[in-house]
């Protein structure tokens, strides 16, 4: 079996999922893991699928798109090579970094600099910028899990660097926390 | 994933309403110290102290600092020291609490407990010699703690002992004359003491513990209110078995706080992990009140009639949300009132709102007693161990843990203010009422016999 992932893009309406797998499943295909989010009016979702070795991506990307530009929606079909989650990645602890403060451009761009150049990953983020100077209003959640051989003080104190920079109060926490707190 | 509601109520919780651990308190038993030559015991008392909480500072500041919430206060509870220096003179047992000080200075802890005597039901040499020294002891050291327990619901109230406790408790305050009667807000007399309490001045290590243990107190009550607040602001119909629902859920989420970093401090410094105590404990600091809770459950404040169920609700409400966050729950659990601590509570009394008799009321449906009440100086040795008396006698016949930590104030009358400093705060002195000429019946010793639910075998 060959694994494909794809990804469908649009105006949010009733009905994505079902014409999306209607068509999956009438090439055969299973679906392994879906996930999809709303963000204001637009729909993003992304599926991940095994097929068998008869099925030509290229004509069930046709098809997809055939039934799904008519519902001004793009779709991307890839195919997905059989390996683990890279060794690159390195064992790593989960943090919750949250910041907030006035609204401006290159917040995300500022504080995610950072995680990147010490190898912070970033498994997901929320933001939320309803703008205007309320703190509360203008928010940014990252989960992200930090390499544990990574010194976390200089990680630590570089992001708030940055963030003071940016005027906003930042927050990095280990995610085990929020889960002691909220979940039984 | 974490939804972002989960997230942002957590941090408004560690942000704006002082949710924090507040004490991390290490046990070390100090059995093993004991010895006839008084030299040799302070070295082993030293070196033990020393090599078990070495790093228990460090290590609570790092776990503090992964997780965004504070571990306010790093703290030590030894084993009962009329029981670990038993064979020392009362002279040399204030040298035994210069130790402590010395290696409690050292490893950077804030107090140190366990100075420390069980009498409910006689009084040992080496217990009389220790209350004997507690006046000295803790007027010559800043950090040392000593409480005393002199009732049991198993034994009985030990008459002796709290006519001898009123006696210490005067004179440690003459001794400390200059800082307002400073040595007494560090000692209190129990009923029923339990043997893991975190929370000073109360904390000891008991009898039957292991050689180290981690013993956590978390706090919260300005979390509490906040939740009370919100609530009722969104429903102003919710009904007391609402309110204490929603106490429930808060105290939940409290006290998981205090058992991950617990949890993760023993962890590190491989001891093992003790106890949670889900007691909401105040701090002289606007928003981290119990007394405040009140008010926002309608009542004018603390001491007016109502308290007593309104803290009664509060107390069952907070044991049950905790009892369901942690398995291992133990010390006092319930919610502390504090008078001179607890800003809200100290206005109160400054108002008049609430006295002596109303505070002893309460203490029946709350975790601890007469807790940092400031009195008059010229309260009498006698009278001073008749409220110990009635205090313990709560205790006894409720099958609970009471205490008093009594302040004759040297030199000051009802009305005026004491100072204490820090997070032992400052409190209006209330009047004792009733309290002139001898009190015979305390006078006549003895033991009250335990009460009959005692035989319960």
């Amino acid at each position: 079996m060959n694994k494909a992932i794809l990804s469908v893009l649009g105006k949010d309406q009733p009905g994505i999922v079902a014409a999306v797998t209607g068509v999956l499943f009438a090439q055969d295909c299973n679906v392994e893991n879906v996930s999809q989010t709303i963000l204001q009016t637009e729909f993003a979702g992304i599926f991940v699928f095994s097929f068998s070795d008869d099925l030509s991506l290229e004509i069930l990307e046709n098809e997809l798109t055939a039934k799904l530009q008519p519902l001004d929606l793009s779709v991307h079909v890839k195919l997905l090579h059989h390996q683990k989650r890279p060794s690159t990645f390195p064992e790593s602890e989960p943090f919750v970094i949250t910041t907030k403060g006035p609204d401006r451009k290159g917040l995300v761009a500022g504080i995610t600099e950072v995680m990147a150049r010490h190898g912070v990953n970033i498994t997901n983020l929320q933001a939320v910028f309803k703008g205007g100077d309320e703190p509360g209003n203008n928010i940014m959640i990252y989960e992200v899990d930090v390499p544990v051989d990574l010194d976390q003080k200089i990680l630590e104190n570089e992001l708030r660097q940055r963030a003071k920079e940016l005027l906003l109060e930042i927050s990095i926490q280990h995610r085990n926390i929020f889960e002691a707190i909220n979940r039984i | 994933m974490l939804t972002d509601r989960e997230i942002l109520s957590t941090l408004e919780m560690l942000k704006s309403e002082n949710l924090d651990v507040r004490t991390v308190t290490l046990g070390i038993n100090l059995l093993d110290c004991a010895s006839h030559d008084a030299e040799k015991l302070k070295y082993k008392i030293h070196t033990r102290i020393a090599h078990f909480a070495e790093k228990l500072v460090f290590v609570c500041e790092q776990i503090g600092q992964k997780y965004g919430i504070p571990v306010v206060n790093k703290r030590i509870a030894v084993s009962p020291i009329a029981v670990v220096g038993a064979a020392m003179s009362s002279s040399q047992l204030v040298d035994v609490a210069k130790t402590l000080d010395a290696v409690a200075e050292e490893v950077n802890v804030d107090f140190i407990g366990g100075f420390s005597a069980l009498v409910e039901k006689g009084i040992a040499r080496g217990d009389r010699a220790l209350i004997e020294a507690i006046p000295h002891a803790l007027t010559a050291t800043n950090r040392v703690c000593a409480s005393v327990n002199v009732a049991s619901t198993r034994a009985g109230i030990n008459m002796d002992a709290v006519l001898f406790m009123g006696k210490a408790i005067k004179q440690a305050a003459e001794l400390t004359s200059d800082k307002d009667g400073l040595a007494c807000a560090k000692l209190c007399v129990f009923a029923n003491i339990p043997q893991d309490i975190p929370f000073m001045a109360g904390a000891y290590l008991g009898i039957g513990e292991a050689d180290a243990v981690i013993n956590v107190g978390v706090s919260g009550p300005g979390v509490v209110k906040k939740a009370i607040d919100r609530a009722r602001q969104s429903d102003s119909k919710l009904d007391l078995g609402q309110i204490s629902e929603l106490i429930k859920k808060t105290a939940y989420k409290v006290t998981r706080v205090g058992e991950l970093i617990g949890r993760e401090v023993a962890e590190r410094l491989k001891i093992r992990f003790g106890v949670v105590d889900l007691s909401l404990a105040p701090t002289p600091h606007v928003g981290d009140s119990v007394g405040e809770i009140f008010q926002s459950l309608g009542l004018v404040s603390i001491g007016v009639p109502g308290t007593t169920a309104a803290l009664a609700l509060l107390n069952d409400a907070v044991k049950k949300g905790g009892a369901f966050a942690s398995s291992r729950v133990g010390g006092l659990s319930g919610a502390f009132i504090p008078v001179s601590e607890d800003l809200n509570i100290s206005k109160s009394a400054r108002e008049g709102f609430i006295g002596l008799d109303k505070l002893e009321a309460i203490t029946s449906v709350c975790s601890v007693g007469l807790d940092m009440v400031a009195i008059p100086g010229d309260t009498s040795e006698d009278t001073i161990a008749a409220i110990i008396a009635d205090e313990m006698a709560i205790g006894v016949i409720n099958h609970k843990t009471t205490a008093t930590r009594l302040i004759p104030v040297p030199g000051k009358k009802a009305g005026e203010e004491a100072f204490f400093g820090g997070l032992l705060g400052q409190a209006t002195i209330i009047p004792v009422n009733n309290a002139k000429g001898a009190n015979h019946f305390i006078r006549h010793g003895g033991l009250i016999p335990a009460p009959i639910h005692s035989l319960m075998n």
